[in-house]
């Protein structure tokens, strides 16, 4: 992965939690993509991927959400993203018409929440 | 012209002159003042070669008043000229010829006889003899023989006493002194020479001539000294002896008889000084012979500890660098190790004798092999080497080492060969050091940055000179970091040693400050982190750093400095060291709170990062070593940083490189304001490089941040859009240009290659996204490639 951007992975035994920070573009998407399944145990109930930190999210990061969202679909796994309404990633979700196909939360906790709430 | 001295002086030469002529008159022969020995003469001589002839009116008052009682006033005062005038002129003939007052060299009594006593004399004779003849007090045929016996007795004056008393004033002067040892034999000798002096003119027979060796014997044995007061004694003897007409002379004819005297004394004179001369040559001589023998063996003796110490030398030369010597004679096959030789090979010296077999029993097998092959081939081609050859050997103790030996034979007459000698070198540890020397150059070539990255606005330069050749590699590192947000971290430190462990602290520091910064950590948490680190990885290891984040505007810095050496900034107006507040180095002192120093920077201006190598040099003091960078820097401070960087590089001479130096720069580039372009390859990577010169240039041209973030964002959605669909597998690039008009941005990306339709255009979510952030885009395509233009109004936008 290159040094553009940064993942933090957390979490528990249902949910793992993973804070993107730094920017996502065409060149690191693929390796976001694969790091944070890569990450994400078959046992969990689902991911949560913190937008709330990244300074830059084009629509190659969007595609990779969308990505993300398909394959952890297959596994009948859930994908929040962490999105607050005044950041950077909210705007180019917002703009880029993405906002209603992904399952947007406010903080961490709220997404969190949701996951172990609907497993 | 006189001082109140030589009053006292002339005073005193005057009575003694008085008293002395009064003594010599005792001794006239005709009238009553010639006399055959006129000492008063001899008296102003040695006063004059001594104390100088200014004293001549002590001579002349002298004379004169010698001379008044028995002849009238002038005859007194023309007298008193000529006396004066004689030993004058005799002193300044020897002052001329370098006369030694010593009388040691014949050369000396030979002037001594010939232009003292002989030539000077003529003058007071004359005079005097004249003067008696004008005054009637001799007749016109007795001039001659008044004027002679005036002349031989001034000359005997000269020759008797003068060297009597020249022997008193120098007899300290002359070497060997003489102690009471010598007192006997002078007692004796002078005891003998008085008593042979008073028989020879009283007894019936001419026996004058015993005297002359007994004189000469004086002579002999005490040079002048014994020679001067010997003459004075025989000749005053035989004087009073002639004058009195005594013993052998009382039937002699006045005539006769002061023949007789003058040629004696005369004869003595001669033999006594002519001899003391001659042994004293042969004495300074055989000195000088001695000296220059002792010299020699002083000489020879230091030479000989010279030839010793340099043995020892050689053999402390050979213990350290384990040399060991061995010599095999061929005949007998006996082998001679030297005291290393056994060291090397694991034993105590001359723990047992050793024969060619036995020299290479410890060898492995392989190398034992090489070994016979090397030395048969050498025996049988007569040749004169060996060819050096590595080998191992195992010591008694099972440690294995490894040798390089080499040798030497040599031959009989008939070419048979008789002998070998060689030496053989344990190179074990030289070679484990070239083998790790090599791993941490690869280290530290691996670790350093190949390239610099390319940071849109900034021009960067960076040198890393390795200590004495590569002797060693070292600690020293550097890096440059594009941090998020438009900041660039510029980065150098330098771990404390050389060598393996130094290379391997130095990457794991270099790649633990990376992924601080990227993870977005503060300068100070970067440097308190890397700290931290050092103290977990490393706890004996200490490294300076300095940690420097630059804004995209190059404005501004921020700059953590751990125990590292002052910045340079270098800008239009010279050049400075940057003043930062001391913290320790990392690994000194743990959680150590390091604080950040905001750094405002003029614009254009040049960072420059160095490690202490390039000021602390060899021979030179530290403060001599940043006085000579900061007016390199001064001189080059218009340079772009690659000059800039050669040229405090340059600042070093080799010899003084004692230490690894790693220098870097980094300038901020003027931003034009008005006007963006920018063309990048067409690869993904550059993208982010894009976006944080767009942002730079929308920031300095005081368009808002929400404005500025969206025109980045569609910009980068044009580029990754060109890139993805406008090149093949080939390279291509990606034109981005930026103006501000009308109270609008408007950006142009344009790519040069031909969309593949079957990919796709620019569409879907990337237009969506340029469409929702600007407020126009057209596409235009041509055969050429396909421009994006897109238009952004801007609130308060200042640029017209």
């Amino acid at each position: 992965m290159n040094e553009l951007a940064k993942l933090v992975f957390d979490g528990d035994a249902d949910v793992v939690v993973v804070s993107i920070t730094g920017e996502v573009d065409l060149s690191n998407a693929a390796e976001v993509t694969a790091a944070i399944v890569a990450a994400a145990p078959n046992e969990v109930a689902g991911v949560v991927v913190d937008l709330s930190g990244l300074s830059y999210l084009d629509s190659a990061g969007i595609r990779m959400l969308a990505e993300l969202a398909r394959r952890l679909d297959w596994r009948q796994q859930t994908l929040r993203v962490v999105a607050p309404e005044d950041s950077r990633a909210r705007k180019v979700l917002t703009i880029s018409g993405t906002e209603p196909v992904l399952l947007l939360d406010p903080t961490v906790e709220a997404a969190r929440a949701r996951v172990t709430g609907d497993a | 012209m006189w001082s109140a001295r030589d009053a006292l002086d002339m005073a005193v030469l005057a009575v003694v002159y008085l008293v002395a002529a009064r003594l010599g008159l005792r001794l006239s022969l005709v009238e009553r003042n010639i006399t055959p020995l006129w000492p008063p003469t001899g008296i102003a001589l040695v006063a004059f070669l001594r104390y100088g002839r200014r004293l001549w009116p002590g001579v002349a008052v002298g004379a004169f008043l010698v001379n008044l009682p028995i002849s009238s006033v002038t005859v007194a005062a023309v007298t008193a000229v000529g006396n004066t005038a004689a030993p004058m002129l005799a002193s300044w003939l020897l002052d001329r010829v370098g006369f030694r007052h010593t009388i040691d060299r014949v050369r000396d009594v030979a002037a001594l006889v010939g232009l003292a006593a002989l030539a000077s004399m003529t003058v007071s004779a004359t005079i005097g003899s004249l003067a008696l003849l004008a005054s009637s007090a001799i007749e016109a045929d007795t001039f001659w023989a008044a004027w002679s016996v005036w002349w031989a007795g001034d000359a005997m004056g000269i020759l008797v006493v003068a060297p009597f008393l020249l022997a008193i004033v120098t007899w300290h002067d002359v070497a060997p002194r003489l102690g009471w040892r010598n007192l006997p034999e002078a007692i004796v000798l002078f005891a003998t020479l008085v008593i042979a002096s008073v028989l020879s003119v009283t007894g019936a027979g001419p026996i004058l001539f015993v005297l002359p060796p007994l004189v000469g014997w004086v002579a002999w044995r005490f040079q002048l000294r014994g020679a001067a007061p010997a003459v004075l004694v025989a000749s005053a003897i035989v004087t009073w002896a002639a004058v009195h007409a005594t013993g052998w002379f009382q039937d002699l004819s006045l005539f006769t008889s002061m023949l007789t005297l003058q040629l004696f004394n005369a004869t003595i004179a001669f033999t006594a000084f002519f001899l003391s001369a001659l042994v004293s040559e042969r004495m300074r001589s055989r000195e000088a012979l001695e000296h220059a023998a002792d010299e020699l063996e002083e000489r020879v003796q230091r030479r000989t500890a010279e030839l010793r110490r340099s043995e020892r030398e050689l053999a402390e030369a050979q213990d350290v660098a384990r040399i060991g010597r061995w010599e095999w004679d061929l005949t007998t096959d006996v082998v001679i190790w030297s005291a290393q030789m056994y060291r090397i090979h694991g034993f105590q010296p001359d723990a047992f004798p050793v024969t060619f077999d036995r020299s290479i029993e410890q060898v492995s097998d392989v190398d034992r092999r090489r070994i016979d092959r090397a030395v048969a081939e050498a025996l049988a081609e007569r040749r004169e080497t060996l060819p050096e050859l590595e080998y191992r050997i195992v010591r008694p103790d099972g440690d294995e080492r490894i040798l390089v030996g080499s040798g030497r034979m040599s031959f009989a007459d008939d070419g048979t060969p008789t002998r070998m000698v060689g030496v053989v070198q344990d190179i074990t540890e030289r070679r484990e050091f070239d083998r790790q020397h090599m791993i941490a150059e690869t280290l530290q070539h691996a670790l350093l940055p190949h390239d610099l990255p390319s940071i849109h606005g900034f021009a960067l330069a960076s040198r890393y000179i390795p200590a004495e050749s590569g002797f060693r590699a070292g600690g020293d590192w550097y890096d440059v970091i594009p941090v998020a947000e438009g900041r660039t971290a510029l980065v150098i430190g330098d771990v404390a040693g050389h060598g393996l462990a130094a290379a391997s602290v130095m990457g794991q520091l270099r790649m633990a400050v990376r992924a601080y910064a990227l993870e977005g950590g503060s300068p100070e948490q970067v440097v308190g982190r890397s700290d931290d680190l050092l103290h977990s990885v490393a706890p004996d290891d200490l490294a300076t750093m300095l940690y420097a984040e630059i804004e995209d505007d190059g404005r501004h810095a921020t700059m953590v400095s751990a125990g590292h050496p002052p910045p340079l900034i270098v800008g239009h107006d010279g050049a400075r060291y940057l003043e930062l507040t001391p913290a320790p180095p990392l690994g000194m002192s743990e959680h150590w709170t390091y604080v950040p120093q905001e750094v405002p920077l003029d614009p254009e201006s040049t960072i420059v990062l160095y490690t202490d190598g390039l000021i602390d040099r060899r021979g030179v003091p530290i403060d001599e070593g940043m006085r000579r960078l900061l007016e390199a820097a001064r001189t080059g401070h218009l340079d772009p940083p690659e000059r800039l960087v050669q040229r405090l590089a340059d600042v070093l001479e080799p010899s003084e490189v004692s230490d690894d130096v790693a220098l870097i720069a980094m300038q901020a580039l003027p931003v034009d304001a008005k006007a963006f372009s920018m063309r990048v390859l067409a690869e993904p990577r550059e993208l982010a490089s894009v976006r944080r010169a767009l942002t730079r240039w929308l920031r300095t041209a005081g368009i808002p941040p929400d404005d500025a973030d969206d025109l980045v964002l569609a910009a980068g959605e044009a580029c990754s859009n060109a890139i993805k669909h406008a090149y093949g597998p080939a390279d291509g690039s990606v034109q981005i240009r930026g103006t501000i008009r009308d109270g609008s941005v408007e950006i142009v990306v344009r790519d040069f290659g031909r969309w593949r339709p079957s990919r796709g255009q620019l569409g879907g979510r990337g237009l969506a996204i340029i469409e929702g952030v600007t407020s126009e885009v057209t596409i235009d395509r041509d055969g050429g490639g396909t421009t994006v233009i897109m238009r952004k109004p801007v609130r308060g936008s200042v640029t017209a």
